[in-house]
């Protein structure tokens, strides 16, 4: 029974944004952007509403977000030192927007945008310009170098030469093959044991009450540790993200 | 060893050869972790953070080898069609 396409990392399902190809998106526009975009649209309203009348005592949805942002920038300082406080902002977003990512595609009939090599590898890029960025702007081109030539100066041009393949290869590659592995094993499981509840149902009304069932069980367990895994991969990619920047913009 | 042969021993040996030394390795973390809450429990938000942030490291090298094997695994050729090949009918 030919039930999954020919290689799983080709195998895509489409989701409830289907329908606006029909009404005149191109097609080279990924059903992962599609939804990344209804993401921010949805992030942009319920906040758009709860900071509509800010107040000095906030009530329920300001008071939510308060929290939420007042963590962030915990976090965010926390990891880089108090200099870091101007960062909390982009820290925050990657961190927020990327949990929100993971699990958006949990919800029945959407797709999850990191499940696509290329928006991690997006999110990756964005971490890596910001780095090199924020490391020439602080240290100027020759201070930067001289960073990554190290403190041994005669092993200078074998720390650069590590660094910088370390600096423009490892360190993105590394961050998107982590956020995309993570999550798209964690909805191919989810999608392959679904196939399977399918299948005992295809074979009889038996296998289905007993095997298809329990299986269908594990799927809905699975589904709440896929939770907590978007989490930690987000907390992951935002806390490397502020490590990387932390380390260009460090002095010794 | 035919090409195929060796293929599926790859795709069925990679993941828990990569897992052996993770859960290894997975296992010093989280009795390093441990320890170090039982000596400082105030110091337990931060060490759990910690632990947690190690763990996922340590996972993210599995799941290189997963993502080999799913590449791999789109290679290997239809049960159906081998049978029938090596079947003859």
């Amino acid at each position: 029974m030919h039930a999954e396409a020919a290689s799983p990392l080709a195998a895509e399902h489409g989701s409830w944004l289907h329908f606006l190809y029909a009404l005149g998106v191109p097609r080279w526009v990924d059903e992962a952007v599609l939804d990344c975009w209804l993401l921010i649209l949805v992030i942009a309203a319920l906040t758009y509403l709860a900071t509509r009348r800010l107040t000095l005592l906030p009530k329920s949805a300001q008071n939510l977000l308060e929290l939420v942002v007042e963590q962030l920038e915990g976090f965010t300082v926390q990891t880089m030192g108090p200099e870091g406080r101007t960062f909390a902002p982009f820290i925050g977003t990657l961190f927020l927007y990327i949990f929100l990512m993971n699990v958006f595609g949990l919800i029945p009939g959407f797709l999850s945008p990191t499940a696509n090599l290329n928006t991690t590898v997006a999110l990756a890029l964005c971490v890596m310009v910001s780095t090199q960025y924020h490391g020439i702007r602080t240290k100027g081109l020759w201070g930067y170098l001289k960073h990554l030539w190290g403190e041994p100066r005669f092993l200078g041009p074998l720390m650069l030469l590590i660094h910088l393949i370390e600096e423009f290869l490892a360190r993105p590659l590394s961050l998107a093959i982590r956020l995309f592995g993570n999550i798209f094993g964690e909805d191919t499981v989810i999608a392959q044991l679904g196939g399977m509840v399918v299948l005992t149902a295809l074979v009889g009304v038996f296998s289905f009450l007993s095997l298809g069932l329990f299986t269908f069980g594990i799927q809905v367990l699975i589904i709440v540790f896929a939770l907590f895994t978007g989490f930690v991969q987000a907390l992951i990619f935002a806390t490397l993200a502020a490590v990387y920047v932390a380390g260009a913009i460090e002095e010794h | 060893m035919s090409y195929l042969t060796a293929l599926v021993l790859v795709v069925g040996f990679g993941v828990p050869l990569a897992t052996l030394m993770a859960s290894l390795a997975q296992s010093r973390v989280g009795a390093a972790a441990v320890e170090g809450i039982a000596r400082q429990p105030e110091a337990a938000g931060r060490l759990q953070l910690a632990m947690i942030i190690a763990l996922a490291f340590i996972e993210s090298l599995v799941i290189y080898a997963l993502l080999i094997f799913f590449i791999l695994m789109g290679r290997l050729p239809n049960t159906a069609d081998v049978l029938s090949k090596v079947t003859g009918h």
